[in-house]
């Protein structure tokens, strides 16, 4: 990997792919500049929102003549705020993320472009982009920006890292809960294995705060399917406890205990209104962001 | 018995083990894999672990029964059925052939006649002996024939010997002629395996006799010669080959009757054929021939494995003795297809009236009513002495006593080989004069004279009375009333042996006395035959009386129409009129035997040949047919008998049963040598390896777990199935 920042991940082929995409929030966010998206602010905008009695100091220009024609009482029109979108991208670098197959990406690798594509697509909508990167600890915090040198310089330093040896999803998540103080969106693009309810119980902290929260679930094939042809030893990355199995004799076992936790994980994001997501590493990270932008356009109308 | 041709081959019964060594001793290579998480892995393990613990047991099991089905195979196991001889057969052996020879073996099929095919079969067996094994032949025909007594180790001559067999027209008596084969087999000495070979057709009826012997075994009486005992049975092996047809079809006329017995010139005869058939139901057109010529044809539907019957009238028959012979289709046993019966026609039933002219004249009006008729003749009974009574059905002797002996000898010959003599007093003798004619019903002890109130007599027929062998029906006209005026009549002692009184005058005046004397008759009456002691000669029913008299000594020297082959038949009752220099021809040209057997009774010793025999007369050189004899037709019956009869039947406890040569070949092998299941374990050996690559890939066959199930699209959405 010579090149260093969004160019490490994305080559230009893969960012003109990308470049007419926006991602929307579906909830209403609090933004520091105007854009797109609809805010939680009453501001200046045409879209006309509600009344509210005029009280002194209020500009004169805004006194509805029409009502007070009506009534003979003094009310002022108010209009709905358009702000931009601040969008957190939540990198987890656990150690279970440096699993590959061999064939493909690693998942943190696969996790790191798909972020680098993420905060592309929202900067060229001129919305803002901080991205948080956790292990067994909260690694580094870079704040909201709408700058192409500030998602360059966040990847930079994600470049940096390599995957940790456990992980601490669930304390950091709710970390990053509590530091985020105003309606933002929330990207998690993790593989979640940590203490699942514990892990949802922090998803649920996101939204408690009234975030737009987004879960990209992280997988190698292989870890959804066990297809290895022979007995081995396997040995946990987070752990480093070793096991000897024949996978053949147990794949199905495997399967059905990998599609509950999967299941858990999407029944649980669905009732919280929480875009769930499945990502398996060998989908092209922009292929894969493609479909779902236009997916979650189409569902926004 | 189970033994092994490559013992040897063992020894590798041990690579049985070799799975269980492999298991335990096997040295995993395990290549460290890193995974992102261990913890569903060990959930998945904890679960599959009794499946696959059952799986790898069940794995371990095929392995190991594959390499011991491998390692059995290879040593070739052999399964003897005996356990008294040494391995491979190399064991001296007494052999016995039992051959049916009964008609129905010249079935013909597809490959021959079931003769030849059992005499190749024969051939075979004692082709496939060693050297040093002995031998012996019996054919099962109507009684067993002994070809080789003996057994003996001289194989082509006893080959030779079978080869010159021919099939005999009669039945098998199968039970008998193994008996006294298994009875050669015991009387040699030496310990040596002992082999009983019957070839049949697998018709029932041989075999019948074993069923029937196990009937009789609680009988004192049982002739045990005939039977083998328990131990007999269980010791020797028996080998059947069952070489006839497996569904059999023959039709043939198994009987033939002929009504009336006595047939007389102008009469329709009404012939009365039964068909016999085996088989399935079929439509049968049966003939019937006289002299040569086709008289009738009828057609029958004959019903599976049951009997027919049909009729055929004949009538304007010539006096004569008449060749007749029903006929039925032509089928695979030709040799009981036709059926010879003989009819004989006679002009008239000659009778002899002895006596003086007025005490014979009304009986000769009644029996001759026209002027001349050859039939009655009259003599005095001077001529008694030189005349010859055998040409006559009944001899009347009229008021002819006191007779001369040679005379009395003369007439008590006749009655006893078949004639009727009927005798009627007069005036001329008194009691004492009767006492010398031993065959008399009752001896007379004189006469009374019967007073003209009480003359009035009814005539009337006794019933027949236990133990009666005369029997008379008093068969009138209609509207006849049976009386007569009686003036004297006899008194009479005690009735012989054999004696009835038929007819009693009134209550209890003896009219009419019989007798049976031999294969005669003889009648006495109690009044004269003129109208001296009584107006009988001049009654309605005079004549009826003396008619049925004659009919009745005509039918009781009948001869039958047809006769059974067989041995000792009495010439007397089987040939009209037989003389001591008559000559009777076989159907094939020889003379029969005829053997005197004493007291003027001769038989003819055997009836060996099927066909017409005829008489050659000393005076006329012109032969005439005498008797038709056929084949027994209850060997016709074809019916095959089956395994479970044959078995509960014969009782045989080493009984192998063959449907072809090739089968009994193979059979004597696995008897002789066993049979090997090297196949068979080679067979189940590919088996359990197919099995055993079934089940060990079925695990890497791809398994549809929960995770497969959730669908998942390309922009990462998922939704369960």
């Amino acid at each position: 990997m010579s090149e260093e920042g969004i160019g490490a991940y994305l080559n230009p082929a893969q960012m003109a792919k990308l470049n007419r995409l926006a991602l929307n929030s579906r909830y209403v966010v609090e933004g520091t500049l105007a854009g797109r998206h609809r805010s939680a602010q009453k501001g200046a905008s045409t879209e006309f929102a509600d009344h509210r009695s005029y009280m002194p100091g209020d500009d004169l220009k805004r006194i509805d003549w029409k009502v007070l024609g009506r009534t003979d009482k003094y009310y002022v029109r108010r209009y709905q705020d358009e702000t931009n979108l601040r969008v957190y991208l939540l990198v987890d670098r656990s150690g279970s993320m440096n699993y590959s197959s061999g064939e493909h990406k690693t998942k943190f690798n696969y996790a790191c472009t798909l972020a680098a594509a993420i905060g592309y697509v929202v900067l060229k909508a001129r919305d803002a982009v901080g991205m948080y990167i956790y292990g067994e600890k909260m690694d580094a915090a870079l704040p909201c920006k709408n700058s192409f040198n500030e998602l360059n310089n966040a990847l930079k330093i994600l470049q940096g890292y390599k995957p940790a040896k456990g992980t601490a999803g669930a304390d950091v998540m709710h970390q990053i809960a509590e530091s985020i103080n105003r309606r933002a969106m929330v990207v998690i693009i993790s593989d979640l294995l940590d203490n699942q309810p514990e892990i949802i119980k922090a998803i649920a902290h996101f939204r408690k705060n009234l975030h737009d929260v987004i879960v990209f679930h992280t997988f190698d094939p292989v870890e959804l399917t066990l297809d290895i042809k022979r007995g081995a030893e396997f040995e946990d990355l987070e752990t480093g406890e070793h096991m000897i199995a024949d996978p053949r004799t147990m794949a199905k076992e495997y399967k059905d205990l990998m599609g509950a936790f999967i299941e858990e994980y999407r029944s649980a994001c669905s009732e919280m209104k929480v875009d769930y997501r499945l990502v398996k590493t060998d989908e092209p990270v922009d292929t894969f962001v493609r479909a779902y932008l236009e997916e979650r356009k189409r569902l926004s109308r | 018995m189970l033994v092994f041709a490559n013992p040897v081959f063992l020894w590798a019964l041990t690579a049985a083990a070799i799975p269980l060594m492999l298991h335990l001793f096997q040295r995993r290579k395990t290549v460290v894999t890193p995974f992102p998480t261990l913890r569903f892995l060990k959930v998945a393990q904890k679960r599959s672990s009794s499946r696959i613990r059952f799986e790898n047991l069940l794995l371990w099991l095929l392995r190991t029964l594959l390499l011991l089905t491998i390692a059995m195979a290879f040593a070739v196991p052999v399964l003897r059925s005996t356990n008294g001889a040494s391995w491979l057969s190399r064991t001296r052996r007494d052999v016995a052939i039992v051959l049916d020879a009964s008609y129905s073996m010249n079935y013909e099929m597809d490959r021959g006649k079931v003769w030849d095919i059992c005499k190749d079969a024969a051939a075979g067996v004692i082709g496939g002996l060693f050297p040093g094994d002995r031998v012996c032949v019996y054919v099962a025909a109507d009684t067993p024939v002994p070809v080789i007594e003996k057994p003996t180790t001289e194989h082509a001559t006893v080959i030779q010997a079978i080869r010159g067999l021919t099939c005999q027209p009669g039945s098998s008596k199968l039970d008998e002629t193994i008996a006294m084969a298994v009875r050669a087999l015991e009387q040699q000495e030496g310990r040596r395996e002992k082999e009983v070979y019957v070839m049949t057709d697998g018709q029932a009826i041989p075999w019948q006799g074993f069923r029937d012997a196990a009937k009789r075994e609680d009988l004192p009486s049982s002739d045990k010669k005939a039977t083998l005992s328990r131990e007999e049975r269980d010791k020797i092996s028996f080998f059947a080959l069952m070489a006839g047809a497996q569904q059999p079809d023959n039709t043939c006329p198994s009987d033939v009757k002929v009504s009336p017995s006595l047939l007389l010139s102008g009469q329709n005869a009404r012939i009365n054929v039964r068909v016999a058939h085996t088989g399935a139901a079929k439509q049968v057109s049966v003939g019937l021939e006289i002299d040569g010529q086709e008289r009738g044809r009828r057609s029958l539907s004959a019903e599976p494995n049951a009997q027919g019957t049909l009729e055929f009238a004949v009538g304007g028959l010539e006096p004569g003795v008449h060749i007749a012979k029903i006929v039925t289709p032509q089928d695979a046993l030709p040799e009981d297809d036709n059926f010879l019966f003989l009819l004989r026609v006679r002009k008239q039933l000659p009778a002899l009236i002895v006596g003086p002219q007025e005490a014979t004249r009304y009986l000769k009006a009644a029996l001759a009513p026209g002027a001349a008729d050859d039939s009655v003749k009259q003599i005095e009974a001077a001529e008694l002495e030189s005349i010859d009574l055998r040409d006559y059905q009944a001899v009347f002797l009229c008021d002819v006593f006191p007779l001369s002996g040679q005379a009395i000898l003369r007439v008590e010959d006749y009655a006893k080989t078949g004639g009727v003599v009927i005798v009627f007093p007069g005036d001329r003798a008194d009691a004492a004069a009767y006492a010398d004619m031993k065959i008399l019903p009752a001896q007379p002890k004189g006469s009374i004279d019967i007073p003209v109130e009480s003359s009035a007599r009814q005539l009337k027929r006794l019933p027949n009375q236990k133990d009666q062998v005369v029997n008379f029906n008093l068969s009138l006209p209609p509207g006849t009333v049976p009386t007569v005026a009686l003036k004297r009549a006899l008194t009479f002692g005690d009735l012989q042996e054999s004696a009835a009184v038929l007819v009693t005058a009134g209550d209890n005046t003896p009219f009419m006395l019989g007798r049976a004397v031999g294969r005669g008759r003889i009648f006495m009456f109690g009044i004269a035959a003129n109208r001296d002691w009584s107006t009988f000669p001049l009654t309605a029913f005079f004549l009826p009386v003396v008619h049925q008299l004659i009919r009745q000594g005509a039918g009781a020297s009948l001869q039958p129409p047809h006769l059974t082959m067989g041995a000792n038949i009495p010439v007397n009752e089987a040939i009209p009129n037989y003389r001591e220099d008559d000559a009777i021809n076989s159907p094939s040209g020889p003379p029969l035997s005829v053997k005197d057997g004493g007291n003027r009774v001769f038989v003819i010793e055997s009836l060996a040949e099927p066909g017409i025999y005829t008489r050659a007369k000393s005076t006329s050189g012109q032969p005439e047919p005498v008797l038709a004899v056929n084949t027994d037709r209850f060997e016709s019956n074809l019916t095959p008998i089956t395994p479970e009869e044959l078995t509960q039947w014969t009782g045989f406890k080493r009984l192998l049963t063959a449907k072809d040569p090739e089968e009994l070949t193979r059979l004597i092998d696995e008897f002789r040598n066993g049979r090997s299941l090297a196949e068979v374990f080679f067979w189940i050996a590919l088996l359990l390896s197919l099995l055993e690559w079934w089940f060990a890939n079925r695990t890497l066959r791809s398994q549809t777990g929960a995770t497969e199930k959730l669908k998942v699209d390309l922009s990462g959405k998922v939704a369960t199935s």
